[in-house]
Formats: structure tokens, C-alpha cells, sequence
């Protein structure tokens, strides 16, 4: 790897100092994206600050009220094997287990999964159908912003310079049910070509409430708010989950990539749609 | 600048100097002369590099040397006690679990990673486990072996 | 017997499981420096000035090499023809080609230099496709072309010069035209396939330096040591014994690693930095050093409804990017198996290698052969369709067998392709017609059984030696050229030698290619190694034994044929007194019990092709094989999973079965992965997935549930104890296997070009629907 100087903050204010002094440095966290970039010569740093000797950036917390707090620097596998994830959030579980392969969810965190921007990455898409919102510091202050905000496209969001995701506040999950499928079109190794979360609040059949987002196929997770406001007050029949299904396939934007074609990915959405949400109820 | 750090390495505690951008792979392979850990991608996605920190797998390439401080590293050349062979050796001996071996040290710790998590995975849950560490060769079906007898199934 | 035929424990495991293996890139030399190289980031260009001043001035750079560092060598090379530059000279041809090579203190500080080249290009037209860089009007990649002196017997080729064909090959029988007339239906596809990765976990590495003599020693992960030394002597005008190549157990090759990559233009840097200089590339750069040939592959075949297939035409277009290598091999190789391992009465059979803007292609496991079968084996099965007909009878009905006259004029023999396909239709539970019938609609999963076989020829005439070394204890030594690339040879090699000596296993070890110490072997490639090391190594070993037997006769008063060699003494048979230990047998000969006896053998293949007429011998051996696959296809998705696959080969006599078998695993997967998902991707001429993360090779999870492998033994009489290769003999029938399992589930929905991505399948899916 090219040279470059290291950085080691053991405060996050001394930590979001330096990111703001230099605007060409880069916070690391598990590195398995940026080491990445910087191998491949995509990024070139000169400096690089890392996170990782910061203390109580870590850990999981859950509380009735306010739901689900997760350190920054969490890793992919402490989240997904977490008994309060597994319990509250089975789907957020099997989405962050979906990630890469057991080395890199050992190091990886979920900050950085986040923060890195990546369209092609299944936590964001069950979190953002979680409606998560994340905390974003400068060391003295901390600002509160919903995930889908956050997100703002292919390796783009709403950090500003000298600013880190310092956590992830998942709100309770009250009484929804759900489940994410990652489907990928080579290697069960790939990258997803289409995620879909999908929770779902029923009552003696009828739909309550439905979240239903898509991930991978745009440069951002989308809500289907559409398909969400259909689905409210009815019977999931099977022509509901067709008409949901067709819906989503009709709003989302997909674009090309190595994992499919954008057409076949909109049709693709609609199937995957319909099957996540067959799979909530049943 | 290098950087000081106090590591623990196959059960020896090391005081060492590394660079910020030498990568953990790097610093064994370079610095130690332990060449077992070998890299294959680059990116984390082969798994010939598989070294446990803390008894969990990680991609020794992908990860800084300097975050090694305070960690208990083990590497392939860290199995076995006393001249003996660590049981998940002996086993991907039996079964033959290896045709050019590039893989194998890696697939190993792996697999050491795995038990160490869980003593009796299923076979299906050593398919996903596993399915990170990657062989050309095609010897998948002998690790699986060699794992379903380790897990005593 | 003792040794061969038993599965004993595989040599080198207890290294490969402690990670004590000193691979390639694990080798340390005093005062090594690090190479790495500046690249073409154009296809195509001219290059009109290099200025390396203020890389040189870089502290820690010790050496920078370009064309200016060429001056009094052959700057050409290649295993067929001369058309690869040491370093580009004047003009770059792909992205990726190397045209400056630093050496620094460090991997850090050669990188940083070579950013500090400066170059100007002035871009030139480029073609990619196979189809466009055959028009007249293309931009044409070598203007002139020298065939080599070196390398495999280039009279056999018809080499094109002018244009971007780089070579020809043409074979045919009977009388194509009135084969069509008699038919009464035909049917002609076009079938393609992408460039794929080999794939070796293990990047290309080696490590060169030059003794003060002037001798070249090159440490290098090669498949190929004579070839090396052979190339790196015309090269550098060296005598051969000046260049000493090493081979340390290599971590996979699949053909990756059969022809001179790193090691020319290392060679040249280590000159130039006096001191030695490793190369170790990283994975992106092995994608931009080799790949398996893009291919089209038109096909048409006439045939009678009662079955008969009277005739069959294929032209076939190999991409081979911007150097030969062994394109025109590939090319030929592939175009006399281009009908398959079928009886047809009339024939016309042409394949081209053509020169693209593309990265250089090279040998890959099922050389040329995968491209063809993927055609032939897809319209077996379609006819079959055609004619309400089980595949399978219709393949037994055209299957050759002993004895049979091939398509090159040459008799057939040690065939076991019928058993193969008759083995591996059971394993896979092939239940006849039926597996062909439409299914029913309206489900979202359907599944599908799918065979094929394939027919492949071992590279011929070729030259293997071997020498034994017996010392005094009853202990012995190959010494061979031959490469341990995984598959196993140090252990099926001493299995031969220990039963032609009658040695115990452990008596007995292989050497690591040394071509200062071992003799000259023609590579490791085309699963050639059992087959012909082993017959050298036979012949060596009975060479020894004959010198036992000789001594040892005159002592004990004995007739030469009366005698027995076995655990370590030779004795009269039937008189189990008379008998001498090999220790009393050396004190006999040379008075002490100290020295060597030493063997040797030249096993060398007759035949050869005549370029005209493509008749001849192609091969002193064939590779005979079959693969069953079961897939589920999720029809609304296009996903396939293959749920389980048979693999069989015809071993001629399997020396090491458990190693024979790994051999058909790694054969399913490598298939299946090409089959399935593996391709790689260019946007003129710029590849965008070249790295794991965006080109996956096939994961455990990916691997079948249930997997088979079957070893047929048709012994060849030329075979070591009757052995034949099986290394790649089972990967060309796994993607048209899975194919035809795909279609079969799909009622006849064919995909033409692999990979079968699932955008491809519901591409397919809703088209047919629309055509009903």
C-alpha cells in the first residue's frame, strides 16, 4: 500500500479536530472499504485518522422506549450475533449476517458500513426500513438525522467535513414483523443485486402498517411509500401481493451494473417484493 | 513514523515497531518471516489470509498492523502444541483436504474460527461459515469433511 | 501391486497444513528489492516518449528498465510466435501492458516511482470483438510477425499474416455438402463465451538474480521450467545451461502459468539492478496478464429423422487478445474435437485465432476444447429434442469407440467415453426421454437434468525425461521437471517409481524442478504429466532395476528373468535364499556401500498434424469424459442452483483414485463457475471487474449438495501401468451439462452464451412467451 501517516485520536473530539484541520484526511474504522480503495489507488490519503483507539464507540444497547443504540464502531458480526438484535430485530440480524463473509463482518463496523455510502450493501436497506436515524458529531456537538437522509446516493451522505457517525438509534420494534432478502445474481459470495426489508403490522389479517423498502438496485435504499399506503387497511391476498409487487417495480429506478441490467432488476424487485411479503405473513 | 505496539502473537507477547500502512498480512509475512498467511486478493474476499484475532477470523490483508496492539493474534504457524499437529490439521490430513495448499492455511483458520464459535456446526452451517475462503482447486467437499468430523456429526 | 492404484497419503500435506510451503511470493533473498511495473492504461497506442529521471532519482529506486534497456537481446518472444515484447517497444497493444519495470528497496517505494514515470501515447484505433477485428477495414495489431525457433512444432500451423488472424486450422472427412443435401432437417446455431479468469488463489511471482558469471537463476511459480529456461536463453543469447530455473511448489496453475509471464522482463531488471529482484503481482494484475480465450462458435448440423446425424460444419472464432502465446495451439486443438466424440460421416472443421486489443489469453484448463463442446454438447441435446429422441441414445448411437477412425484419419484407442456417459447417467439418475419432457407451468421452481461428454486430445509429439537415483540404502530419488501444481504428482510419481523398483512409498521422493539437476520435460500442462513423466519415470526406474538385476544375476548364478526386485533385495524366485539386499548389490558393483546408480529415460511421442490436411496423429492419448448435473431454476428470477453433479473421467488406470477425484471436483467447479456467472468484463478494452470483488470464483455455498466423481479405466497401452491424464478432462462437459439440464427443466429454453446469468434466462423465459 501506498504510504501514508496514521492518526490515532483516543477522543472522538480530538478525533472530528483533526478531520477538520485536514480536509484531504480519512476516517478508518474496520477498513475492509477503505484499505480497498486505497489498494486499488481509487483514494490516495495522506493521512488517515484512525477511530479504532477511541473508546465507548462500541457496544449495543436496548431499552423498550427508546429502542436500539449501536456504537459506530461496532462490528457487522457483533450486531448481527447480538441477543438483543436477534430478539427485537431478526431481520436486521439476517441482513447485517448477509454481509461479505465472517472476516469481514469481524471487522467491519456499522458505522462504517453506513457511512461508506455503498449501494450495494444490505444493512442499509433493513435500517432504513427500520426508520434509523443516526448521530452525527463534531466532537462538541451532535446532530440527529434520520438514515434515509443520511443516505444521499452511491458513496454520497450527509457527513460534512470534520463531522463522524458517532452511533445508530433504531426506534423500537413495537409490533412489527418482518424479514430481508438479499438476492444475488453469481456467487452466493457477491454483492446483493436486489435487497428488499419488508415489516409488516397486521391484525386479524389485515394490514396495519407496512414498511417496505428497496436496496441495491439505486444508488439508495428507497421507501415504496406508495405500496406502503396501499397495503394499509387490507387483506393481504394474493392479488394484493401482486398489485404491491408491480407497484414497487414500477417506481424503482434501477440502474446497470455487474449484478444485472436495470430492466431485469425492476422486474426483479416486483418477484423478490412479493416473496418478502409472503414470507412476513406466513 | 513507525508506530510502538505491545501485541500477542501465537501466545508471545511482542513489543514491535510498524508502519501506519503495513498491513497486519505485511507485518507477518515481512517483519516475521512467517509466511504461512498468504494473499490471494487483496480485498478480503479469498481468505488465504485468515489469521484469528481475538479467536475470530479476520482478512490479515485488509487489516492495519498498529490495530494489532492490545489483540491476541494467532496464525497457522501458532496451531499445534508441542511438535503435535492441532486436531482441524489432523483432519484436513485424513480427509485430503488439500490439492496446490495455497488455500489450505487460511481455510484452516477458518475452520478453527468456526469451532472455536461453535464445537458442533451443522453441515449447513459450516457451508456459511465457510463459503468466504475460497479454493480453485475444488477440494470443498473434503473441508466439509474434515469439519463434519471435528464436529463430531 | 503395492503402490499404484492405492490411495497413499498425499506427499507435502504436512507443510500445506502447518503452512510451511515456501510458495513463490514466500521466497527471501539477501538484499532482494521489489519489482513493480508501469502500465498501458490504452488499448492501443503509440508510445512516443518515456522519461524515467525522476523515478530514478526516487531515493530507494535502484533500477528502472523500458525499451531502451533492450539493446543486444532478442526482444521478442513467445511460445509460438516471436510477437511479445520483453518490455512494449514503441507501441502498447492492451491495457495493462507493461512498459516500464522498477526495482526499489521496498514494494512502497517502487510503487511511488512508478508514478513518477512520465509517458506520452498517441491513441490509436483499437478492436475488441472477435467478429469486428476480423474485417478488412480493422485496426490490425502486428503488422509483421516472426515465428519462434522455440516452443511446440510451429510447422504445424498455418500462420496469417497481414490481417489480425493469427492462425488457421482446417479438417475435414466425407463430403460436407452432400452430407447437408441428404439431411432431412438442420439445424445451426452460433454459441459464445467470454474470457474467464484461471483463477490460481496463488498471483504470478518469481524472483530473479544473476550469478557474477553471468549465469540467470530464476526462482518462479511456473508450470513450465524447460520452457522458461528455454525462452530466457533466447532471450538474453545465453547457452541454456546459463539459465538455472527453480520451481517451488506452486499454488495452483490451471494452465495460468504455462508460459513465460514476469520472468523475461524481470530478468532484465535483476540484470540491470544487480541484485535479485522479486515480482509479485497483485490481483488486478494477474487479470490483465492472462485469462481463458473469448470464443464464437457457429455450429450447424444435418441429420436423418431416423436419427443418423450425416453431417456436421463448425467454425469457430477464438479471441486471443494481443499475444499469440499459445493461441494457434489453442485454436487447433479445438478444431479437430469440433464435432465432438462422435461418429459423423461428413465434416467440415475450422477454427481461427484472432488477435484483439484485449489482455493476452493463454492455456486454460480443457484448452480450447470447453469453447467447442459448450456448442456441440448444447446441440446434441437439441436435436434430440427435435427428433422426440433420448439424448442419450442418440449420443450411444455416435459415440466412438476402439478402434474407430477419428476425424485427423488417426485410430482411436483406450476410448471410454461410452462408460462414462453411461456411469454418469446413472449416478445422476437419468430417467431417458422423459427428462426431456416439458414440464408443467405455473410453478416457480423447476428443476432439470442435464448430461454431456467430451472428447480432448494431450498436446503431441512431446518429450519427457526423467532420471532415478538410487543410493546405496534402498532410498531413491526422481529428478524430474515436472511441476507439483496440486495435482499430485510427487505423490503418483514415487507410487511409480516405488513399484517399478519395488521400494516401499516412503523409500521414495520427487525432486522439485531444478533444470540445473532435472532433466527436460516439455510442461505441465495438457494433464500430461501421469501419461508421460510417468512413463519417463518407469522407464528411469526399470533402468535402475535392470542395472540390479544385472549385477545381481552374475552373482547369484541366476537367469536375469528369474529374478525378483522386491522390498529392497532382488532374489531368485521360488529359492527365497538366494537373494542379495541392494546395499550388497552396490558392494558387488562399485566395492563400498556408498554412491548411486542412476537411471534414465527420454519418453518422447510420436505423431504431429499435416497443417493442409489436419491428418495425422494429434494425440498420444485422449482425454475422454462426461458430466451429469441437476439444476432448480427459479423461473421468475432466473436463478439456477445446481443441486448435484457427477464428473467422470477415463483414467487409463488411476495411479492415486483420491487424487484423481479432486481432479474431477476442481473440473465440476472451475465448469460450473464459467458455466454459471464467471466473466469478465471490459468497456473498450478497459477491464471493470478485474478483482474478486466484482469477479467471484465459485464458494462452498455455491458448490452442490451432492457431488459425484467417476473414474472409468480404459488402460492405454502407452500409459505408465496403463494411466492416461484426467486433470482437465472433466471440465469441458460441465457447462453445456448444466445447460442442457437448464433447458431440459425449461422445456427446450436455450441460452447460446455463457455465462447463463439469470437476466439472461428471464430474457429467454419472456420471449418464448411471447413467441407461443
Amino acid at each position: 500500500m501506498r504510504r501514508f501517516e496514521l492518526a490515532e485520536p483516543q477522543t472522538l473530539e480530538e478525533a472530528c479536530a483533526l478531520l477538520n484541520d485536514d480536509g484531504d484526511a480519512k476516517a478508518l474504522a474496520g477498513g475492509t472499504a477503505l484499505l480497498t480503495l486505497i489498494k486499488h489507488g481509487i483514494f490516495i490519503p495522506k493521512t488517515l485518522v484512525n477511530l479504532k483507539k477511541i473508546g465507548g464507540m462500541s457496544g449495543i444497547d436496548y431499552d423498550r422506549q427508546r429502542g436500539l443504540r449501536i456504537g459506530a464502531l461496532t462490528s457487522i458480526y457483533d450486531v448481527e450475533s447480538s441477543p438483543l438484535v436477534c430478539q427485537y430485530y431478526p431481520w436486521l440480524a439476517e441482513a447485517c449476517h448477509l454481509v461479505a463473509n465472517i472476516r469481514i463482518r469481524n471487522m467491519a463496523t456499522i458505522g462504517g458500513n453506513l457511512a461508506h455510502g455503498d449501494y450495494q450493501s444490505d444493512p442499509p436497506t433493513a435500517l432504513v426500513a427500520l426508520d434509523a436515524s443516526v448521530d452525527l458529531t463534531r466532537g462538541t456537538g451532535t446532530r440527529q438525522i434520520k438514515l434515509s437522509e443520511f443516505l444521499l446516493g452511491s458513496y454520497e451522505t450527509a457527513l460534512q467535513p470534520g463531522e463522524l457517525l458517532s452511533a445508530l438509534v433504531v426506534p423500537p420494534p413495537d409490533s412489527w414483523r418482518g424479514t430481508y432478502i438479499k438476492f444475488t445474481t453469481g456467487s452466493s459470495e457477491e454483492r446483493p443485486c436486489a435487497g428488499i426489508a419488508a415489516l409488516l403490522r397486521m391484525e386479524q389479517g389485515i394490514c396495519r402498517d407496512l414498511r417496505l423498502v428497496v436496496g441495491a438496485v439505486s444508488p439508495r435504499p428507497v421507501r415504496m411509500h406508495h405500496a406502503e399506503e396501499f397495503a394499509r387497511g387490507k387483506e393481504i391476498s394474493e392479488a394484493v401481493l401482486q398489485t404491491i409487487g408491480a407497484e414497487a417495480s414500477r417506481v424503482v429506478d434501477p440502474i446497470d451494473d455487474l449484478r444485472g441490467s436495470a430492466s431485469y432488476k425492476r422486474q426483479l424487485v416486483g418477484v423478490l417484493v412479493r416473496r418478502a411479503l409472503a414470507a412476513v405473513i406466513h | 513514523m513507525k508506530i510502538n505496539i505491545s501485541t500477542t502473537l501465537n501466545d508471545r507477547t511482542l513489543e514491535v515497531s510498524v508502519y501506519p500502512n503495513q498491513t497486519l498480512l505485511e507485518f507477518l509475512r515481512d517483519d516475521l518471516c512467517l509466511k504461512g498467511s498468504v494473499e490471494g486478493c487483496g480485498v478480503g474476499v479469498c481468505g488465504s489470509c485468515t489469521v484469528l484475532v481475538d479467536n475470530r477470523p479476520v482478512s490479515s490483508c485488509l487489516m492495519l498492523a498498529t490495530d494489532a496492539a492490545g489483540k491476541r493474534i494467532t496464525t497457522i504457524e501458532g496451531l499445534g502444541r508441542n511438535g503435535a499437529l492441532d486436531p482441524v490439521q489432523e483432519a484436513f490430513l485424513k480427509h485430503q483436504a488439500f490439492q496446490c495448499g495455497y488455500c489450505t492455511p487460511g481455510m484452516i483458520m477458518a475452520v478453527k474460527g468456526l469451532l472455536l464459535n461453535n464445537p458442533h456446526p451443522t453441515e449447513s452451517q459450516a457451508r456459511d461459515y465457510l463459503s468466504g475462503n475460497l479454493c480453485r482447486c475444488g477440494t470443498y467437499v473434503e473441508v466439509l469433511a474434515a469439519v463434519q468430523e471435528l464436529a463430531g456429526r | 501391486m503395492a503402490l499404484v492404484g492405492r490411495d497413499v497419503t498425499m506427499v507435502g500435506g504436512l507443510a500445506k497444513v502447518t503452512g510451511a510451503v515456501n510458495y513463490a511470493p514466500d521466497l527471501q533473498f539477501p538484499r532482494m528489492l521489489y519489482a513493480k511495473a508501469l502500465r498501458s492504461p490504452y488499448p492501443h497506442a503509440n508510445i512516443l516518449r518515456i522519461d524515467t529521471a525522476k523515478a530514478e532519482k526516487l531515493p530507494g529506486v535502484v533500477a528502472v528498465i523500458t525499451q531502451d534497456d533492450l539493446h543486444g537481446l532478442n526482444p521478442y518472444f513467445g511460445p509460438v510466435v516471436d510477437d511479445q515484447p520483453v518490455v512494449a517497444t514503441e507501441r502498447v497493444r492492451h491495457v495493462g501492458e507493461v512498459v516500464a519495470l522498477v526495482a526499489g528497496e521496498s514494494r512502497e517505494i517502487a510503487e511511488e516511482a512508478v508514478g513518477l514515470i512520465e509517458i506520452d501515447y498517441e491513441e490509436l484505433p483499437a478492436v475488441f470483438d472477435i467478429l469486428e477485428a476480423i474485417k478488412p477495414d480493422a485496426p490490425v495489431l502486428h503488422a509483421q510477425r516472426k515465428e519462434t525457433t522455440a516452443g511446440v512444432h510451429r510447422e504445424e500451423f498455418n500462420f496469417q499474416v497481414g490481417g489480425n488472424v493469427c492462425s488457421v486450422y482446417h479438417v475435414e472427412d466425407g463430403d460436407i455438402k452432400k452430407g447437408f443435401l441428404e439431411a432431412d432437417e438442420i439445424i445451426e446455431n452460433t454459441y459464445t463465451l467470454p474470457p474467464v479468469q484461471h483463477g490460481h488463489i496463488e498471483p504470478h511471482a518469481a524472483t530473479a538474480y544473476w550469478e557474477p558469471s553471468g549465469k540467470l537463476v530464476l526462482h518462479t511459480a511456473t508450470q513450465n521450467p524447460s520452457g522458461i529456461q528455454e525462452q530466457l536463453a533466447q532471450i538474453f543469447k545465453l547457452p541454456e545451461n546459463q539459465v538455472r530455473v527453480i520451481v517451488p511448489l506452486v499454488g495452483g496453475g490451471y494452465g495460468g502459468k504455462t508460459h513465460a509471464r514476469l520472468e523475461p522482463a524481470l530478468a532484465l531488471l535483476a540484470r540491470k539492478a544487480r541484485r535479485p529482484v522479486q515480482w509479485v503481482l497483485t490481483r488486478d494484475e494477474v487479470f490483465l496478464t492472462g485469462r481463458r480465450y473469448g470464443a464464437l462458435v457457429k455450429i450447424k448440423t444435418g441429420f436423418k429423422r431416423d436419427g443418423r446425424i450425416l453431417a456436421r460444419q463448425v467454425e469457430a472464432f477464438y479471441e486471443i487478445g494481443a499475444y499469440a502465446l499459445n493461441g494457434p495451439v489453442n485454436a487447433k486443438t479445438g478444431c479437430y474435437v469440433s464435432s465432438g466424440p462422435y461418429n459423423i460421416p461428413n465434416r467440415s472443421l475450422t477454427t481461427y485465432s484472432v488477435y484483439t486489443n484485449l489482455p493476452p489469453t493463454g492455456p486454460f484448463r480443457g484448452v480450447g476444447v470447453s469453447h467447442v463442446c459448450w456448442a456441440y454438447e448444447s446441440e446434441m441435446d437439441d436435436i434430440a429434442r427435435r427428433l422426440n429422441v433420448d439424448p442419450v441414445e442418440l449420443r450411444l448411437k455416435h459415440l466412438v469407440r476402439e478402434r474407430d477412425i477419428f476425424v485427423t484419419g488417426e485410430e482411436l484407442i483406450s476410448v471410454g467415453v461410452t462408460d462414462c456417459l453411461c456411469r454418469t447417467a446413472e449416478a445422476i439418475g437419468w430417467k431417458g426421454k422423459e427428462e426431456q419432457a416439458v414440464p408443467p407451468e405455473k410453478k416457480n421452481l423447476l428443476r432439470g437434468k442435464g448430461l454431456a461428454v467430451a472428447i480432448k486430445s494431450t498436446t503431441t509429439p512431446t518429450t519427457s525425461s526423467a532420471s532415478v537415483r538410487l543410493n546405496a540404502d534402498g532410498s531413491a530419488v526422481l529428478l524430474t521437471s515436472s511441476v507439483e501444481i496440486g495435482q499430485g504428482l510427487l505423490t503418483s510419481m514415487a507410487q511409480i517409481v516405488g513399484e517399478e523398483l519395488g521400494l516401499p512409498f516412503e523409500r521414495v521422493t520427487v525432486s522439485s524442478p531444478d533444470t540445473d539437476v532435472t532433466p527436460y520435460d516439455k510442461s505441465t500442462s495438457s494433464s500430461r504429466t501421469t501419461f508421460h513423466m510417468g512413463q519417463a519415470a518407469q522407464q528411469a526406474a526399470r533402468d535402475v532395476k535392470n542395472q540390479l538385476l544385472d549385477v545381481a544375476a552374475k552373482k547369484l548364478e541366476a537367469r536375469i528373468e528369474d529374478l525378483e526386485l522386491r522390498d529392497g533385495s532382488v532374489s531368485v524366485r521360488g529359492v527365497p535364499d538366494k537373494k542379495m539386499s541392494i546395499a550388497e548389490i552396490f558392494r558387488t558393483r562399485f566395492g563400498s556401500t556408498v554412491g548411486s546408480m542412476f537411471g534414465g529415460y527420454c519418453f518422447k511421442t510420436a505423431g504431429g498434424l499435416d497443417p493442409e490436411t489436419g491428418k495425422g496423429k494429434a494425440a498420444a492419448f485422449w482425454f475422454f469424459s462426461a458430466c451429469g448435473a441437476e439444476v432448480e431454476v427459479d423461473v421468475e428470477t432466473g436463478k439456477v442452483r445446481v443441486l448435484k453433479a457427477v464428473t467422470a473421467a477415463d483414467a487409463g488406470h488411476a495411479i492415486h483414485p483420491k487424487q484423481c477425484g479432486l481432479q474431477n471436483e476442481g473440473s465440476l467447479l472451475s465448469g460450473m463457475g464459467s458455466a454459471l456467472f464467471e466473466e469478465m468484463v471490459y468497456d473498450n478494452g478497459q477491464p471493470i471487474n478485474s478483482n474478486f470483488l466484482e469477479y467471484m470464483l465459485p464458494s462452498l455455498e455455491d458448490h452442490p449438495q451432492e457431488f459425484q466423481s467417476i473414474l472409468v479405466e480404459t488402460p492405454h497401452p502407452d500409459g505408465p501401468f496403463g494411466a492416461k491424464g484426467v486433470g482437465e478432462a472433466a471440465l469441458p462437459p460441465v457447462a453445456p451439462a448444466i445447460g442442457n439440464a437448464i433447458a431440459n427443466a425449461l422445456g427446450g429454453v436455450r441460452i447460446r452464451d455463457l455465462p447463463i446469468k439469470p437476466d439472461k434466462l428471464v430474457a429467454a423465459l419472456q420471449a418464448e412467451k411471447e413467441n407461443r
